[in-house]
């Protein structure tokens, strides 16, 4: 016993694939919903100047 | 209306937090030494402090929001409220993943409800509630009101989050900051740090717009059939992300 935190790779890779999915993740909703809101804006634009 | 350039922008700014977090993170796990009593477990610090840095800002711009929010009546700071708040609550959320993980080779727990935890925790669910609260008044007006008042209450969380490690005995570290920390384990936590900064620019950017678009869709929403069929309209308040 040395009072040294030994080995622990497999918490360190668990934390930065947790940070790696997490902020994947979110930054793939915000694109997600840019690109659908943007699409619903130009469906009701066409509607609107079709009229 | 929103230019390319105005879109083009966040996404520079997030490919850059991305490029900037690849290069910090790689530095973390390869190039700067083991911590002397923690091992390579101390690794986990070049994403944790970063993440709780970065969590504490986007808060404390959300804060800013909901004062510009209420002085001003101006749309545009609610849809930057929303955007700020929303990963303000992802990065805390991310935050307590990232300690949990830390905690349990060092503590020996996942979770234990000491001061800097609880309070943290406290601010998960404080700005969470939130962020609910705007999901269900479907008045734009009222919703911009309330949720600006909440989080000015919620941010009073905040610097006791900050202060909790100083102000009770907490089994929780001290805050970790360049002056605090050894000089080897400096560039890859300031690395770390200016890339989630500007992963989180850009995508609080970018959320400000889908907030926006929406916004524009709720207080001025497609015309009724009978008005597109030629009938007169009735007046309808188009308003285009001015003030209230």
């Amino acid at each position: 016993m040395t009072g040294v935190v030994e080995g622990g790779w497999e918490f360190v890779a668990a934390a930065y694939t947790v940070t790696a999915a997490v902020l994947a993740a979110y930054a793939t909703s915000v694109f997600l919903r840019y690109r659908s809101e943007k699409n619903r804006a130009a469906v009701e634009a066409r509607r609107e100047t079709g009229r | 209306m929103i230019t390319r350039s105005e879109i083009l922008a966040p996404k520079v700014v997030v490919a850059l937090g991305v490029g900037l977090l690849l290069v910090g993170s790689y530095w973390g796990l390869a190039k700067a030494p083991a911590e002397v009593f923690m091992g390579d477990v101390q690794r986990i610090m070049y994403v944790h402090v970063p993440t709780a840095w970065n969590a504490m800002l986007a808060l404390t711009f959300a804060f800013v929001c909901a004062l510009f929010s209420l002085f001003t009546n101006a749309w545009k700071w609610d849809n930057r409220l929303e955007a700020a708040l929303e990963m303000g609550v992802v990065l805390s959320l991310l935050l307590c993943m990232q300690g949990a993980i830390w905690a349990k080779p060092t503590w020996g727990v996942w979770w234990d409800w000491d001061p800097r935890l609880t309070t943290t925790a406290v601010l998960v669910f404080a700005f969470g509630g939130i962020l609910a609260l705007r999901a269900f008044v479907d008045d734009p007006a009222k919703r911009a009101v309330w949720s600006a008042v909440a989080c000015i209450v919620a941010f009073a969380d905040v610097p006791i989050v900050y202060f909790s490690v100083r102000w009770w005995n907490s089994l929780h570290q001290a805050q970790s900051t360049p002056a605090t920390v050894s000089t080897a384990f400096h560039w890859p936590l300031r690395i770390n740090a200016f890339g989630i900064l500007f992963l989180w620019t850009g995508l609080v950017a970018l959320r400000a717009r889908v907030a926006a678009l929406r916004l524009r869709s709720e207080i001025a929403p497609p015309l009724p059939e009978a008005v597109q069929e030629g009938k007169p309209a009735t007046p309808s308040a188009r308003l285009s992300g001015g003030a209230r």
